[in-house]
């Protein structure tokens, strides 16, 4: 029984959704990755609080106001990323690389006030290093990560839309990068209420 | 048109549809054939398997004395806590998974009848980050860095250097980004590249328990990458205070080679078996769904990322982990017993890849069982009500073997019949990897070797959970409370022999790839389809074209191959 392939009847070319399949598994990566540490967070602050400290130390401020306004920012890029998809679903391929290019513009805007945001806040230079601060740290340091992985990767949908890959044929590309950003915005979203807001 | 012009355009047509092979050196750096890539996975795989495992024979040694005098001495604690994270890490990552990714890179576009994997330049990445990680932090550990330190000190002066502890940490961080990476083509290539009629429900075995085994890693390597990105950030800073102190931080990043996030990295086993035995019985599987349905629930029982001892204490009495280590070992038995019904009502050939493919699920097995005696203690204490002393005491007794070294053999067991399995599916596959068949007496050989090494060695640290030696070997109090310090030696040198063993089976596996595969005095002729396979990746040659198949199949069964040969 030494069969080969042309034994076995031809099959059509396989429907490929690969870089849709791919970006969910690697979403849900990121989203475990935060999950870990918000777990780790959540369970120390909880322990500091039961022993009756105070989990953000007092001469700590952290503002809202720049957490609000990213929050804020990326809320409005989910449409301008939706509008890139729309824009692609119809060849308007003019229109999709504005939306990608200014997606990419609210994700500086967003590293650019996460910067300010921590230098403001001063975690360690007026309390000296705390378990909190590591942690703070480590979330928004990742998120920082995440958020630059989301701009290069909209910059690579961009330059392959520009070159003529995506279209209303192949949205793909156009429409993974969305998906991966919408997840950029809801880790954000629970940064802003778990760590700033329920503080 | 004459006929010397026709033959003429046919050439022309056919060099230029024939992709360019760049061979040599060039050609392994720039390849994104998946074919190339697996076999690279495998053989730096087998080679850290020899490194983890030489390792793993040092630190046995230093556990025996002569009278007074230990018989390797390390120098210092940290320097044995080092050797043997380093003999962790490596066996880990150094070793099985590298060894289930090569196959499986190899393997699944093949299996499932794609011309390629998702993602080629991807896959190649990761196998590149992979290894440079790994090399680096290989490297840094004998440099002094590494994952910690054993015992509180003040400073750096008993042997760590802070900067290649930093190296050490963020190489193994890329090692885990590139498994990601490399699990992620994988994971798509098997849902999005399978051929009309193949449904994950007709996904040859090896391919399932991949698409199993990625996918719980893709869940829970993340989360433990956060436990080192957390330790890192805090090590960075001028004053470590709790995840950054060296002597923290292994205790948050031990969950990984603990139960139940140990079976995690021995899925395959059950995909490798799945695929060998009714070949080599010459007979369908039996219950097919149920088997799958059965590699599904040992990946389900595997997910451990909750289960971290250094965040919640208690875990190990909790319910959700007792119950989960209870009932690991009913996948496993039940996957057994319908191989075994296979094999019965089938013709078995004997053959080494029978043989490995047997004893990598009784090692399996063995685990699942140990993982199972060591959280019945506190499965039993929930009827510690009852007023009996005879039973409270063994109650407690079971309590006791938390900690010890028998985590060390459920480890072992697991890690071990991956590698076991492994070997196996080298034997199985190697026609289609590398166009030669190995050596059949080596194989069965080797197997032997490995399986009395794992049985001395593994079998030796649950006597000594049984003697209550601590599971923190590397501590200086780690034969307080034991129960006979001799007893514990003795049994320490009969762990030794074990590791010398191990250490000859997988020197076997190499020697024979070398003489059978780089020298070519391996099989040719039948390489083919030497066992009848059943599966797509035998309906092609061996080794594949590039391109693996002439045309993608249609395919309405899991044993394609067996169906159209009729020989049902």
């Amino acid at each position: 029984m030494n069969l080969r392939t042309t034994d076995l009847p031809t099959a059509p070319p396989v429907r490929g959704r690969t870089p849709l399949v791919a970006t969910g598994f690697a979403i849900a990566a990121m989203l475990m990755y935060f999950a870990g540490i918000f777990g780790v967070y959540l369970k120390e602050r909880a322990l500091v609080r039961a022993e009756g400290g105070s989990w953000i130390p007092d001469k700590v401020t952290i503002e809202l106001t720049q957490p609000g306004m990213i929050i804020w920012t990326l809320l409005i890029s989910i449409f301008v990323m939706q509008w890139a998809v729309y824009s692609i679903k119809r060849d308007d391929r003019q229109h999709t690389l504005l939306a990608i290019g200014t997606t990419i513009l609210m994700g500086a805007m967003v590293l650019v006030q996460t910067a300010w945001h921590l230098s403001q806040t001063n975690l360690v230079a007026d309390e000296g290093p705390t378990t909190a601060a590591t942690l703070i740290y480590t979330i928004v340091g990742s998120y920082v990560v995440a958020i630059v992985i989301g701009m290069v990767i909209l910059l690579l949908t961009g330059f392959r839309t520009l070159a003529g890959q995506y279209g209303s044929q192949q949205t793909d590309g156009v429409v993974a990068a969305s998906l991966y950003w919408y997840s950029l915005v809801f880790v954000y979203f629970i940064i802003w209420i778990a760590v700033f807001i329920a503080k | 048109m004459t006929e010397n012009q026709t033959e003429t355009e046919s050439n022309t047509d056919e060099s230029a549809s024939r992709p360019l092979e760049i061979g040599g050196l060039a050609g392994a750096f720039g390849t994104t054939d998946h074919k190339k890539i697996g076999r690279l996975y495998i053989f730096f795989g087998l080679t850290g398997g020899l490194l983890s495992l030489i390792l793993h024979f040092l630190l046995r040694l230093e556990r025996i004395s002569i009278g007074d005098t230990t018989v390797l001495d390390f120098g210092s604690s940290n320097q044995y806590f080092q050797t043997w994270s380093l003999s962790r890490t490596s066996l880990l990552f150094f070793c099985v998974v590298p060894l289930i990714l090569g196959l499986a890179t190899y393997l699944i576009p093949l299996q499932i009848g794609a011309p390629s994997i998702a993602f080629p330049r991807a896959s190649a990445a990761a196998f590149w980050a992979w290894l440079i990680g790994i090399s680096i932090h290989v490297v840094t550990v004998f440099a002094d860095g590494g994952l910690g330190i054993p015992e509180p000190v003040t400073q750096f002066a008993q042997g760590m250097d802070p900067e290649a502890t930093e190296l050490s940490i963020l190489s193994i961080a890329m090692v885990v980004i590139a498994i990601l990476l490399a699990s992620i083509t994988l994971i798509a290539t098997i849902i999005t590249q399978r051929p009309q009629g193949m449904t994950l429900f007709e996904l040859p075995l090896f391919s399932w328990s991949t698409l199993v085994a990625t996918g719980i890693w893709i869940l829970t390597l993340p989360v433990w990458l956060g436990n080192l990105m957390i330790a890192w950030v805090d090590f960075k800073g001028d004053d470590s205070l709790r995840y950054g102190n060296v002597e923290n931080m292994w205790d948050q990043l031990s969950w990984l080679w603990s139960q139940p996030m140990i079976f995690a990295f021995a899925i395959p086993v059950l995909g490798i078996a799945g695929e060998i035995i009714p070949v080599s019985a010459n007979q369908s599987q039996r219950q097919y769904t149920l088997q799958q349905v059965g590699i599904g629930a040992l990946g389900a029982l595997s997910f451990g990322a909750f289960a971290q001892p250094f965040f919640n204490a208690e875990v190990g009495n909790q319910a959700v982990y007792v119950v989960m280590g209870l009932v690991v070992v009913l996948p496993v038995l039940a996957f057994l017993g319908g191989l075994v019904d296979t094999l019965v009502k089938g013709t078995p050939k004997v053959s080494a890849h029978l043989i490995l493919a047997l004893i990598s699920m009784l090692c399996l097995l063995v685990a699942a069982a140990i993982s199972a005696l060591s959280v019945s203690g506190p499965a039993l204490g929930v009827i510690q009500e009852i007023d009996s002393d005879w039973l409270g005491g063994i109650i407690n007794w079971l309590k006791d073997l938390q900690g010890t070294v028998i985590a060390t053999s459920v480890m072992e067991h697991a890690l071990i019949a991956s590698i076991i399995a492994s070997v196996a599916g080298l034997y199985y596959w190697s026609p289609k990897i590398f166009g030669n068949k190995l050596n059949n007496n080596v194989g069965v050989l080797s197997g032997l070797a490995m399986f009395g090494g794992l049985l001395l060695s593994g079998g030796s640290n649950l006597i000594n959970g049984f003697l209550d030696e601590s599971e923190s070997v590397y501590m200086a109090n780690a034969y307080d409370g034991i129960w006979n310090q001799n007893a514990v030696e003795f049994v320490n040198i009969i762990g030794l022999i074990g590791s010398i063993l191990l250490i000859g089976g997988i020197s076997l596996v190499i020697f024979d790839l070398i003489t059978s595969v780089i020298l070519g005095k391996g099989d040719v002729d039948s390489a083919e389809n030497p066992w009848n396979g059943h599966t797509l990746e035998w309906a092609t040659q061996s080794p594949p074209p590039s391109g693996n198949f002439e045309e993608p199949p249609i395919v309405h069964s899991e044993r394609p191959l067996l169906l159209s040969g009729g020989t049902e």
